[in-house]
């Protein structure tokens, strides 16, 4: 390999990027992973709850060795008003198939442990480098461009996140409108670890995934989540752009007024705020990009769409390891015969479809829809199978 | 010139918690390299840029001077090599000790002319390690150095104080601790990061070099300062009596 030329290059070292980097290192490519942030999870966020099935055909004994905070076994969800809520509760065994195995993550050790299994198996990391710009000759992207520097490869894999710049300098997205778009904030609280598993009912290493539908309850349009990690607690909200008037500053208060309400207010009683972040992910069900390749590139995790969000439930992460990795295998493919032409990379849409993803954001959006059918609180039964099906985003 | 650049590991103290009882936790924080040894580190390359030569890091303590990220940080900076003497001993070690051990690896690194250090350390910040190295060298020593000129066997170097800069000239070999205003250290390139992997480094341990027995100072407890209650008295608006109700109230709480 010449000093500035790589096989693939992954801009981007989120959990799309570092599974299709991994899986290439895997088969003896050299990739490297060009990350802005400091560190891999330095700049992700999550709500919080990783649906591990994806990632297990990459690591296998991923559960063994992953820092996975608690296997999320009970669901809960609430519907607030503002000064009272009501609560149902399933049991997580009903998600069952590629959803049995679900565990709550914390970004910033988890992505920087995938990132370090990558690396010992040859991923080659740049960390606290933004790229700027992609080198595009005759309409085919052939490497990327960071400051003063350039750095060639056969093909750009584009897992740059929600914001997704360069994929717009590729061609294959417009820019975000604002109402694309919704912004989530979430703080970290810590709470010591018995009182936590006393106070959700959980045994050691189970954990909880909590949705709260606010509608108007605490804030204009905003619903919650909440997740227990081992010795801390997720809570978070998400709403529209639309409806925070001055984005940064609200988006605090709407987590304090969350923070308020009696139905959470005693839940993280006692503990203690430990990080803050915000976020922007993508509205609705979400869609699919029409075109996740171009010539010489390749779209992956939140930059290619492929993220659920029914504004209390949030999955994206699963669905980023999947493109990741499908992403790697079509550039396993085009590395045999040389040709990385948008027509030969279109076999990643091909495999995009046919994979669980539209799958899964299409049901998601009709399960979400039928909450709103009164019809359904008359039959527990029903009631039981939409939660869980939307619990499970 | 051979320039050796002292620099230290620290926590990130971005990501330092205060608990409840005013003890510190150092559990979810990353590690980096202390922010003024960057400005040693930067004046050493720009130094060498100038006048030739090669820039080593030096650097001792814990376990975390053998962490491949930092190794790849320092390396990415510009020095060609790094050195490092790691043993249990010197993980949170005092300044004296620190500065003991830094002198005994000095002896393992080569023939050197200048000795840079940054203004004091990202977390203790004694601003003591500098000086007493150069003191157990024997050689000229200074501290508070803004600028850096190299010369024939000599460099001349300024020190900015209260209201008037010094200019000197110092001979070599010596140590010199630079501010943290010296310059601005650079952001590393994608292939200085990429060639920082390749680039060698030692990591020596108690069986190579002669480390300090004992330390100086103790440390009997770290506590953050206690947080103040905030009596939460909101005056909007910039109208006289508005601007009148403030002082009063500033007035009343003083009294
Ligand atoms: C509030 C909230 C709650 C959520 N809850 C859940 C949940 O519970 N479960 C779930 O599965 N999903 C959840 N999601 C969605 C999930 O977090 C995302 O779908 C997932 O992080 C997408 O991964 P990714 O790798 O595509 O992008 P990201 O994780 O965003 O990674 C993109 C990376 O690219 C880097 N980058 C961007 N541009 C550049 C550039 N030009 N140069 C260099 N680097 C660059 C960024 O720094 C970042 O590290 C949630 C999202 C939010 C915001």
């Amino acid at each position: 390999m010449a000093e500035d030329r790589f096989d693939a290059i992954i801009v981007g070292g989120g959990l799309a990027g570092i599974a299709a980097a991994y899986r290439l290192a895997q088969e003896g490519l050299e990739v490297l992973v060009v990350e802005r942030g400091n560190t891999c999870g330095s700049k992700n966020m999550t709500g919080g709850r990783l649906y591990t099935h994806t990632l297990e055909k990459l690591i296998p004994d991923l559960l063994q060795r992953a820092p996975l905070e608690r296997r999320i076994v009970k669901e809960r969800f609430s519907l607030l008003t503002p000064s009272s809520g009501t609560t149902i509760e399933v049991d997580s065994a009903k998600l069952g198939g590629l959803y049995a195995n679900s565990y709550s993550v914390l970004r910033a050790p988890f992505d920087r442990w995938l990132a370090d299994e990558a690396e010992a198996a040859g991923v080659m990391f740049v960390c606290g480098v933004l790229v700027d710009d992609l080198i595009i000759r005759d309409g085919r992207v052939c490497g990327i461009i960071a400051g003063e520097e350039e750095m060639e490869a056969d093909v750009v894999i584009l897992a740059e996140g929600v914001n997704a710049q360069l994929a717009q300098k590729a061609g294959l997205r417009e820019e975000l409108q604002p109402d694309q778009v919704e912004v989530g904030a979430k703080e970290v609280l810590s709470l010591d670890q018995a009182v936590l598993e006393d106070r959700f009912h959980l045994a050691p290493g189970e954990g909880i995934a909590w949705i709260i539908r606010g509608e108007d309850a605490f804030g204009p349009g905003a619903n919650g989540f909440l997740y227990t990690n081992k010795d801390t607690i997720s809570l978070g909200v998400v709403t529209e752009i639309g409806k925070i008037p001055s984005a940064q500053h609200s988006m605090v208060e709407l987590v304090d007024l969350l923070k308020e309400h009696p139905v959470v207010a005693p839940l993280i009683a006692g503990s203690k705020t430990v990080e803050y972040s915000a976020h922007l992910l993508p509205c609705g069900q979400g869609a699919i990009l029409p075109r996740l390749c171009g010539d010489g590139v390749l779209l992956a995790g939140d930059a290619a769409g492929l993220a659920i969000n029914l504004g209390y439930v949030v999955r994206g992460m699963d669905l980023a390891v999947e493109s990741g990795l499908l992403c790697a295998e079509t550039v396993l493919k085009c590395h045999e015969t040389g040709d990385f032409s948008r027509d030969a990379l279109s076999s990643y849409e091909t495999a995009i479809q046919n994979s669980f993803i539209p799958r899964d954001m299409e049901r998601c959006g009709s399960y979400a829809a039928q909450l709103g059918n009164k019809a359904l609180y008359d039959d527990p039964a029903k009631l039981i199978d939409v939660l869980t099906a939307v619990m499970q985003g | 010139m051979n320039i050796l650049v002292c620099y230290k590991i620290v926590p990130d103290e971005q990501d330092i918690v205060v608990k409840p009882d005013q003890t510190l936790s150092f559990d979810r924080a990353e590690l980096k390299i202390g922010q003024y040894d960057l400005n040693a580190v930067e004046a050493g390359v720009q130094l060498v840029e100038a006048a030739g030569g090669a820039v080593t890091a030096l650097t001792v303590g814990g376990a975390e001077v053998d962490n491949s990220k930092m190794k790849k940080s320092i390396l990415s900076r510009g020095p060609g090599s790094n050195l490092a003497v790691k043993d249990d001993s010197l993980a949170g070690a005092d300044s004296a000790t620190t500065a003991k051990a830094l002198a005994a690896a000095v002896k393992k690194a080569g023939e050197w002319d200048l000795i840079l250090c940054g203004e004091g350390s990202s977390d203790l910040y004694s601003q003591q390690v500098g000086v007493q190295l150069g003191e157990l060298l024997g050689v000229p020593t200074l501290n508070g150095v803004s600028a850096i000129t190299p010369g024939d066997g000599c460099v001349t170097v300024e020190r900015t104080l209260e209201d008037e800069v010094e200019t000197l000239e110092v001979r070599l070999p010596a140590v010199l601790s630079v501010t943290a205003d010296i310059n601005v250290t650079r952001v590393p390139s994608m292939k200085e990061i990429l060639g920082a992997g390749k680039k060698p480094s030692t990591i020596l341990g108690s069986g190579d070099v002669e480390l300090p027995a004992g330390r100086a100072v103790e440390t009997t407890s770290l506590l953050a300062p206690a947080q103040a209650q905030r009596k939460c008295v909101l005056v909007e608006g910039d109208s006289d009596d508005k601007i009148a109700e403030f002082c009063r109230a500033i007035r009343t709480e003083l009294q």
